[in-house]
């Protein structure tokens, strides 16, 4: 009795899933657009604001009378940033869903996980949350990317190191695919521009006490810190830097001063901060043609300006939306075709491809002054001079 | 029970296997991919039942052998171009020496002192993942070359899943069994009675090591990309113990139950209600603890429905 | 004492001298080490900051400890009570512009009520199963709290910045002022709660259950009440705790296991049910991550490792812990 309990309740887990995935009936007019994005768990804030970005051009795309004639559905799941559960989604929006285009993940791991599943589906799309280099040297023909590299997250923070005389300088970061990317790249620039590192050390998640590692980097004599990380562990450094009045000539974060609440929440200890951001809501300044019009809706919408992370999904979209014009068709091998030739520019900048499938898309370094984030590099984009070396805390 | 019956249920596994394996020709990707991985959390609740169901001793740390078995298929076929298959072996005696080297200390600790040093041992395994960078690639992970995997992983945690069933059910009825539940009941009375139960404990644990690392190694083959924080994720332990909690632990066919019910629920809900579907998991978990320890199994059992020798 | 407990204990003293002399030893062989002044005072940096931390990571673990130590039960959701805190207080500060430790004045009594219905609803039904119970039981409200936490506030990152600046106590050793307050206000509510329990009746009640339910239910003490109080104390220990960490640190809400994490440690070093142990497992824990994460190679990282491996090796050599009762 008990082991036909078993294959009972199976059949019938298996019965239900059945008829509950069934996959949803389309109407002709009608095309569908999925994607698994976290919603939830880790990766939650810098995915939510791309899954904004994503509705609102569904939106915009459909009140213009859709795309090829077809209006868009949009399937958008939950992978609870977990990589597990993501590469299951994705094979369940191709195979079950069977869904017309594939929208990318968030994260560098999950998308590494992910891009064998569409590779193997022919299924193509433009990464949007994801700037690991290795994704990209596996050969692999579906996936695309519009951001620029991990690695030239610190480009500009190490030549503004180098303008100002730094000698030695120390390089930190989580210990996880992104920030590891970004620290190797660091570690070329500085090592290009002549600047020594006296200290290079990952850190694991959640890490809040630097404490040691702090004092380790003043021992190392360090004039200034690389870090690569997100907000909490750059929020505890330059906490910490300021409670243990440790100084330093420059300090550059990547992910974390990017977001609105380092400098809103920090205040005055996030002054003369650096860092990385992939694109800012600034139309005067980058230029983008529809920026404006973007940030409008995107502000009316969702009550902030966008950031990097919504603009770069947003921007992968336009990209999306061009190849498929230029395809004529939703046919994947032809919208693949389209994505690895085309030469477009979206609000996010520009988009042509190499033929590994990266973009070469150009960031830009800003700097927190009085509590805005203002861009300092590349010299063609700067708003200002980088006010550098950073002050003295007790001179502040 | 007679050696009939015994012989029938063991048919009975077999056959129910021998259904699965006519399975995936028919049904889509997702759902191969969905059998495959409900059938993981068979493996998984099953092994762990070994152990926290038969001698009562709650292992909070299980998924550190998980971790084990898919870094050993990582490593070996990603470094050092091994065919999967045999690294799941790898993973498995590794995992089975790890076990047996945590668990000769401290399977002497009593209650919630092993739980909470198991839980310690399972973070403490992650974070020498994380660490040993030569060895493992430390936060970058670890990335598989693509392959076509839907079936092979399928049939090979089907063939798993067999095999873990078969060998908790001979030792449900065995009387390595019946001394497992003794220590259970009162372990002093055992000892009292000459049996051996440090050695008893230690050959349950090693062997509930053994089938997770497998399912690792299988699971990691089936993602392709592995990282620290991914296979050594706490609440994978949370689900071996829920899922065997649910079904009735201590039992052989209360983890199938529990595992295949709670998987499927979870599919179910939560591509709807991503948070919501978190909050009502927590809840779920209170409710089944609280007031069904006994799981499924036993209610079945109170009312009839289960012969209690059965399933123990 | 028995002779076989004070041998386990002089057997920890010695594994905890070892565990100290560790770091020094792999930080000489990999130069690390250097006997300047500069040097020794970033050595001096780094201990008193563990110092500090340490402080307020045993006041909340404390909170744990009596849990365990009265009821036999691991609150797997301790870390998220002190998530619940640092919430408290960061919607005080940014919405009703409440200083975080004046807060404290109503964050603390709604704590100790949250901690009662805890105990009533949940935590009664647990008392007296087997710890799988009780672990699934409080990780569960755990998840329901993180993901509570998730629809109301987002995953977004929060800080809040009360006394950034430094305090300089000699030429070359500085600390943060919010640590400096954290620590003050963790002494202070340590020793009310001390007070408490040493010299008050109800204190003196827990103590009694902690160390047999039974006889003191014999004696005539209300042992269900006991239970609801050490709840209580619990849960507003733990909320002081969050207010503590949330002018120090960032918090989001899955930053709570993090804190379990360490409150399981301090409790099993300093020995379940005892206070002071808790106290002295504190410091003693922050002192070390610190010296490791100095020292050794890699030490950031190697930082947890110490402190599980710590946790396993008091577990094994002596089980009660540093002043713990030893088990029945």
């Amino acid at each position: 009795m008990t082991q036909r309990t078993v294959i009972g309740s199976l059949a019938a887990a298996v019965a239900a899933v059945f008829v509950l995935v069934g996959g949803p009936a389309l109407a002709a007019e009608t095309v569908l657009f999925g994607g698994a994005i976290s919603q939830t768990g880790r990766y939650a804030e810098p995915a939510g604001r791309q899954v904004n970005a994503i509705k609102l051009w569904v939106d915009e795309v459909n009140q213009r009378g859709g795309l090829l004639g077809k209006k868009i559905e949009l399937r958008l799941l939950d992978d609870k940033s977990d990589t597990q559960t993501s590469i299951k989604l994705y094979e369940k929006l191709i195979t079950e869903d069977k869904v017309d285009v594939l929208l990318a993940p968030y994260s560098s791991g999950i998308t590494e996980a992910v891009a064998n599943v569409n590779e193997r589906y022919h299924m193509p799309f433009v990464a949007y949350g994801a700037a690991s280099t290795p994704i990209w040297e596996k050969g692999r023909k579906y996936i695309f990317s519009i951001v620029g590299i991990a690695e030239d997250y610190q480009k500009g923070a190490a030549h503004l190191a180098k303008q100002i005389g730094v000698k030695r300088a120390a390089i930190i970061g989580e210990d996880s695919l992104f920030p590891r990317q970004s620290g190797k790249g660091a570690a070329d620039w500085a090592k290009k521009l002549g600047i020594e590192i006296v200290l290079q050390e990952n850190y694991p998640q959640k890490q809040m006490d630097f404490t040691a590692l702090l004092q380790k980097i003043k021992a190392a004599g360090a004039e200034a810190i690389f870090s690569n990380s997100y907000f909490a562990d750059a929020a505890a450094q330059i906490r910490q830097m300021r409670e243990q009045n440790l100084n330093v000539k420059l300090f550059a974060g990547t992910v974390g001063p990017g977001l609105p609440a380092f400098a809103e929440q920090l205040g005055p200890t996030a002054e003369y901060v650096l860092g990385f951001s992939q694109w800012e809501p600034l139309p005067d300044v980058l230029k983008h043609p529809g920026m404006k019009e973007f940030i409008a809706s995107y502000e009316k919408r969702y009550g902030e300006k966008p950031n990097y992370h919504a603009g770069g999904a947003y921007g992968a979209l336009q990209v999306t939306e061009a190849a498929i014009k230029k395809a004529g068709s939703f046919d994947k091998e032809k919208l693949r075709e389209a994505l690895a030739s085309i030469d477009v520019r979206t609000i996010f900048g520009r988009y042509k491809v190499n033929a590994k499938g990266m973009n070469d898309h150009e960031g830009v370094t800003f700097q927190i002054l009085k509590g805005e984030r203002r861009v300092v590099w590349p010299e063609k984009w700067a708003e200002t001079k980088a006010e550098l070396p950073m002050p003295e805390w007790s001179k502040r | 029970m007679s050696r009939r019956e015994h012989l029938r249920n063991l048919a009975l596994i077999v056959v129910f296997g021998l259904a699965l394996a006519v399975v995936p020709g028919t049904v889509s990707v997702y759902l191969r991919s969905f059998l495959m991985f409900t059938m993981m959390y068979v493996v998984l609740a099953l092994s762990w039942n070994i152990i926290s169901g038969f001698t009562g001793y709650t292992s909070f740390g299980h998924v550190a052998f998980y971790g084990i078995g898919a870094y050993a298929c990582a490593i070996l076929v990603a470094d050092h171009g091994w065919h999967w298959i045999p690294t799941l072996l790898v993973g498995a005696v590794v995992a089975a020496l790890v076990a047996l080297a945590i668990g000769y200390p401290v399977l002497r600790l009593k209650g919630p002192y092993f739980a909470i040093a198991m839980l310690g041992a399972a973070e403490g395994t992650r974070v020498i993942a994380t660490v040993w960078d030569s060895l493992t690639h430390g936060g970058l992970g670890i990335s598989f070359p693509n392959v076509e995997n839907s079936f092979p992983t399928y049939y090979a945690m089907l063939i798993l899943m067999v095999l873990t069933i078969a060998v908790a059910y001979v030792v449900g009825h065995s009387r390595f069994g019946v001394r497992l539940n003794a220590i259970r009941e009162d372990e002093g009375a055992a000892e009292a009675l000459g049996v051996n139960t440090t050695r008893y404990k230690l050959a349950a644990f090693g062997l509930s090591a053994i089938f997770p690392a497998a399912a690792g190694g299988i699971q990691a083959y089936k993602v392709l990309y592995i990282d620290p924080p991914s296979v050594f994720f706490v609440q994978i332990t949370i689900a071996m113990a829920l899922m065997s909690m649910l079904g009735g632990k201590g039992t052989v066919v209360g983890p199938i139950v529990g595992a295949v019910l709670l998987y499927t629920i979870q599919e179910l809900t939560w591509v709807n209600f991503p948070t919501a579907h978190l909050i009502a998991y927590g809840l779920f978990i209170i409710i089944v603890a609280r007031f069904m320890p006994r799981g499924l199994m036993g209610f079945a059992i109170d009312r009839g429905w289960a012969r209690k020798g059965m399933v123990h | 004492m028995e002779r076989s407990d004070v041998r386990s204990l002089y057997r920890l003293a010695g594994f905890l001298v070892c565990a100290y002399a560790l770091p020094f030893v792999v930080g000489a062989s990999n130069g690390n080490v250097h006997l300047t002044e500069r040097w020794l005072a970033y050595l001096a940096t780094v201990v008193l900051s563990g110092i500090l931390q340490g402080g307020v990571y045993a006041m909340f673990a404390v909170g744990l400890t009596l849990i365990f130590g009265v009821m036999r039960i691991i609150n797997a959701a301790h870390g998220e009570i002190v998530m619940m805190g640092a919430y408290l207080t960061w919607v005080s500060f940014f919405h009703l512009g409440v200083d975080p430790l004046l807060a404290l004045l109503f964050t603390l009594p709604l704590a100790f009520l949250f901690g009662m219905v805890l105990q009533r609803v949940l935590l009664d039904g647990v008392v007296g199963q087997p710890e799988l119970t009780g672990l699934l039981v409080t990780f569960g409200l755990g998840l329901a709290m993180i993901y509570t936490a998730e629809l109301i506030f987002t995953t977004d990152f929060r800080t809040i910045p009360y006394a950034p600046a430094t305090v300089q106590i000699t030429s070359t050793i500085a600390v943060g002022q919010n640590k400096v307050i954290s620590f003050a206000m963790a002494v202070a509510i340590s020793a009310g709660v001390y007070l408490f329990l040493r010299f008050a009746r109800q204190g003196k009640a827990i103590r009694a259950t902690a160390l047999n339910a039974e006889v003191a239910m014999v004696c005539g003490i209300n042992v269900r009440g006991v239970y609801l109080i050490t709840t209580g104390l619990a849960a507003a220990l733990a909320v002081a705790g969050g207010a503590l960490v949330s002018i120090q640190f960032g918090f989001n809400p899955e930053t709570g296991v993090v804190y379990t994490l360490q409150a399981f440690a301090i409790v099993i070093l300093g020995g379940r049910g005892n206070y002071v142990g808790a106290l002295i497992g504190g410091l003693m824990l922050g002192v070390l991550e610190g010296l490791v994460s100095l020292m050794v190679p890699n030490g950031t990282a190697m930082v947890e490792l110490a402190a599980y491996g710590l946790m396993i090796f008091v577990l094994l050599i002596r089980p009660s812990g540093l002043m713990g009762m030893k088990e029945a």
